[in-house]
């Protein structure tokens, strides 16, 4: 099961569906924790948005496994205290929309961060929740400014960007305080980079495992591109996409993508050998 | 080898709204950050935002970022490993 589900759920089938997470009294304690933990505890503070240092990428080149992973575990913890993600599908994200309010439009501190992106062009993450009230106090956070939406102004512009190819996320900001409702891809995602290029699980995968049907696949590759996680490629010998469901985070970006219906989403907790593959 | 990215700030002035070498890098190495911590009530200034080798796992060596910077502000070195 999924710990995140286990340990905040508190009955809902999701602990992103469970409202206390999106709490008020929450928002409190995330600010507690997060002055003890001090700078590390902001994401932006620390720089280029990367969740590791040099030290982390140099121990990797010599071949250090021991630092790697004593360095892994370090980022890992702080992260799942602090900051991290987990996978959504679009529908778990038109759900979450309907719990949460406010929602406000802002900048991604990511794609700035990778490609300096100006703002009018960069309004692809979500804030929810209480904070969104007193954006106006971190100027540079929220640089651009935030656009309040309704919950069907959510629903529409979360349907627009799934249909540009970007994955849904859900993050905390002291967990279990769920703020942010990201559009994320590779490069540019911080988190996403991490998990795919460097296995630091500040992004965790989502509930779900996609599958193909190869009767239903007519080989078009059009779902193919679609994918951020390097789990679906095509067969030339086959003239069907392929997943790698070991890899696959279940966003259900090629899903969407497949006319033929030749794509569905399969709870990954129904497969002995994914259940706890997150 | 992992190569040695630098950047000098006081030539690289304005990054945010250059951006070219972030743009050009076909491994995307580079990242923008900042030198100062985010402050209440303020956005950070231009001349604080900061051109870094975030990923250098990631540099082939072509120096195209080195190239393309305007103000020759990049420099980029595979030392330590002899001809490469
Ligand atoms: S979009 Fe659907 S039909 Fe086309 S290759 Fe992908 S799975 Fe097959
Ligand atoms: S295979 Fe499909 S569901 Fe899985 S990560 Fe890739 S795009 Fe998302
Ligand atoms: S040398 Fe090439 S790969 Fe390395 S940072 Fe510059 S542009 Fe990127
Ligand atoms: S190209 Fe040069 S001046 Fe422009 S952002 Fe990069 S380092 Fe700065």
């Amino acid at each position: 099961m999924c710990e995140w589900c286990e340990k905040y759920g508190d009955g809902y089938e999701r602990w992103y569906f469970n409202p206390a997470n999106y709490a008020r009294r929450l928002y409190k304690i995330r600010k507690e924790e997060a002055e003890a933990l001090g700078a590390e505890a902001d994401p932006q503070a620390a720089g280029g948005m990367a969740f590791v240092g040099h030290d982390f990428l140099e121990a990797r080149e010599r071949g250090d496994v021991a630092t790697v992973e004593q360095i892994k575990q370090q980022v890992e913890g702080i992260s799942w205290i602090t900051h991290f993600g987990q996978v959504l599908t679009l529908e778990e994200a038109l759900k979450i929309v309907d719990i949460m309010y406010p929602i406000g439009l802002m900048t991604c501190a990511c794609r700035r961060s990778m490609q300096g992106l100006p703002d009018e062009e960069n309004f692809t993450c979500m804030g929810m929740g209480t904070g969104m009230y007193k954006w106006e106090r971190w100027p540079d956070t929220y640089r651009g400014g935030v656009h309040f939406l309704t919950p069907d102004e959510s629903k529409e512009v979360l349907a627009k960007l799934n249909k540009r190819g970007l994955v849904h996320t859900v993050f905390t900001f002291g967990t279990p305080y769920l703020a942010g409702l990201c559009n994320c891809d590779y490069p540019d995602c911080s988190a996403i980079r991490t998990v795919v290029d460097l296995g630091i699980r500040v992004l965790w995968k989502g509930h779900y495992v996609a599958k193909i049907d190869p009767e239903l696949c007519n080989g078009c590759a059009s779902c193919v591109h679609r994918c951020q996680f390097r789990a679906l490629s095509f067969s030339p010998s086959k003239n069907k996409a392929i997943i790698d469901q070991f890899q696959c985070f279940g966003c259900g970006l090629c899903a969407t993508e497949c006319d033929q219906d030749a794509i569905t989403l399969v709870e990954r907790a129904n497969l002995p050998a994914l259940a706890n593959v997150w | 080898m992992l190569p040695t990215v630098t950047v000098d700030d006081q030539k690289c002035a304005d990054p945010l709204s250059c951006r070219k070498c972030l743009l050009i890098c076909p491994t995307h190495v580079l990242g923008l950050g900042t030198d100062v911590p985010i402050k209440k009530f303020r956005e950070t200034d231009p001349e604080h935002f900061i051109v870094r080798g975030v990923r250098v796992d990631k540099c082939t060596g072509c120096l195209d970022c080195v190239k393309v910077c305007p103000q020759n502000a990049i420099q980029v070195s595979f030392s330590g490993g002899g001809a490469r």
